[in-house]
């Protein structure tokens, strides 16, 4: 069995066409064929083509008579309700299609922005993007922000005490919020000071351990990975 | 965000469906596709075809090409040609014009759809790898309380560089996406696709 896509278009070559016109046609009455019996229904398909004088026909010339006669007895709004002629039926393939389009373009569009986010969380600087990234960049940071709110109202309320505790500390711990490195040219023009210490992103750094989490010290060695670089073109990692 | 794997496909017994849910969906997903083969015997060999089938609620749906009526008619005439004038000729040749352009733009639509779809796998492919090396990435679910408050944190700082960015881009230059459109809208991908234009970030068709 072939598995190569056809084109959708008149096959021109005769024999091409024979050939693809017999298995199609064979595989189309199987799947009438199919249908009925799988959901107990009565159908009828008729085929004209060039090769036969008569039509074919499922699931034989009676078949079809009862079936067209209990058509015919239906009111006209009944039949040409469902009833779909090529140009019909290719539109609404073509609506379906548009649908899956711009959910799938939307989907990848998340991905991408959560990507940006996370290169963004670990120094990569925001140069390159447009306010239309930018847009979608904050949207996002409140979405999963408000997100990680909701989880850490989850967890406190069935943590015990002494964790509350302990992540309290940690709080205090944390200095005042410290300035992003790789925004230093841009902030600097706000007369904000650009901080040579660790910048805030840098505790992401640490590898997790496990049941070290409450351990963040400050005095462990900095992971080498280039920030306050100039920021790599996006188009780098987007698909070209 | 992974889609869930569906169950894809199995095989099954012919014989009819004991499930009425099932029962159900299957007519509806089989009809579906035996209308779609037709409609592509139709195309790639120029047939003529009709199709009438029955739903298990007795509501019909039908499928012909040229029309089911023709089809019907000819069938209970038992006439093996169709009636042929230069004028049935020109009509046909129109349609015939038509239906190309219809296909034609189909099959552009579906291909930046698998276009897409393979995007998408990779950039689930490249998230799933970069989650294994980092750990903030993981999903929320899975991070531990002081994970996430750090996490919260940072994030919040970033959204302050991102605005106060923002608002440098928006004086500095006359932008022609004017105001920030900046709610908490959902994300809405633009309806445009533009033909074999593979989307990026530079784009100006946005979230919004």
């Amino acid at each position: 069995m072939t598995r190569k896509k056809a084109a959708l278009a008149y096959i021109a070559n005769d024999a091409s066409r024979k050939a693809t016109f017999k298995k199609r046609k064979n595989g189309l009455m199987k799947k009438v064929s199919e249908l009925s019996t799988l959901c107990g229904i009565e159908a009828c398909a008729i085929v004209y083509s060039q090769y036969q004088a008569e039509p074919e026909v499922w699931p034989s010339t009676l078949g079809a008579r009862r079936a067209i006669a209990r058509f015919k007895n239906m009111s006209e709004m009944d039949q040409s309700r469902r009833m779909v002629n090529q140009q019909e039926f290719i539109r609404q393939r073509i609506v379906k299609a548009e649908e899956q389009l711009k959910k799938q373009l939307h989907e990848n569009r998340e991905r991408e922005i959560v990507q940006v986010m996370y290169r963004a969380l670990v120094g990569e600087g925001l140069q390159g993007l447009t306010i239309v990234d930018l847009n979608d960049l904050g949207w996002m940071l409140d979405k999963t922000g408000k997100e990680i709110e909701e989880r850490i109202k989850e967890l406190k309320k069935s943590a015990p005490s002494s964790e509350q505790a302990a992540s309290a500390e940690l709080q205090a711990d944390k200095a005042a919020p410290e300035n992003h490195a790789a925004l230093n040219d841009v902030v600097a023009v706000e007369g904000l000071e650009a901080t040579q210490n660790q910048p805030w992103y840098m505790d992401l750094l640490k590898p997790r351990n496990e049941g070290d989490a409450l351990n963040l010290s400050r005095n462990d060695p900095m992971p080498s990975y280039p920030y306050g670089n100039p920021a790599p073109s996006w188009s780098d990692f987007y698909f070209p | 965000m992974a889609k869930k794997p569906s169950l894809g496909r199995q095989k099954i017994a012919i014989s009819k469906i004991p499930k009425k849910n099932h029962l159900q969906v299957t007519f509806s997903k089989r009809r579906s596709g035996l209308f779609k083969k037709a409609s592509e015997l139709c195309t790639l060999c120029g047939v003529d075809i009709g199709i009438i089938v029955f739903s298990p609620a007795s509501k019909v749906f039908s499928f012909g090409h040229p029309e089911v009526e023709f089809i019907i008619d000819r069938f209970l005439a038992q006439d093996p040609a169709p009636p042929d004038s230069g004028e049935c000729r020109l009509i046909e040749a129109h349609r015939n014009a038509n239906l190309r352009d219809l296909n034609g733009i189909l099959t552009q639509v579906l291909e930046e759809l698998e276009v897409e779809r393979k995007r998408g796998e990779a950039l689930d492919e490249m998230r799933r790898e970069s989650q294994r090396q980092c750990w903030w990435e993981a999903p929320i679910d899975e991070l531990g309380l002081c994970e996430l408050e750090q996490l919260g944190g940072s994030m919040e700082e970033l959204k302050k560089n991102v605005m106060r960015w923002i608002n440098e881009l928006m004086v500095d230059s006359c932008s022609p996406n004017g105001e920030i459109a900046y709610e908490s809208k959902p994300l809405e991908a633009n309806g445009a696709y533009n033909l074999g234009h593979v989307y990026n970030l530079h784009d100006q068709n946005g979230l919004f």
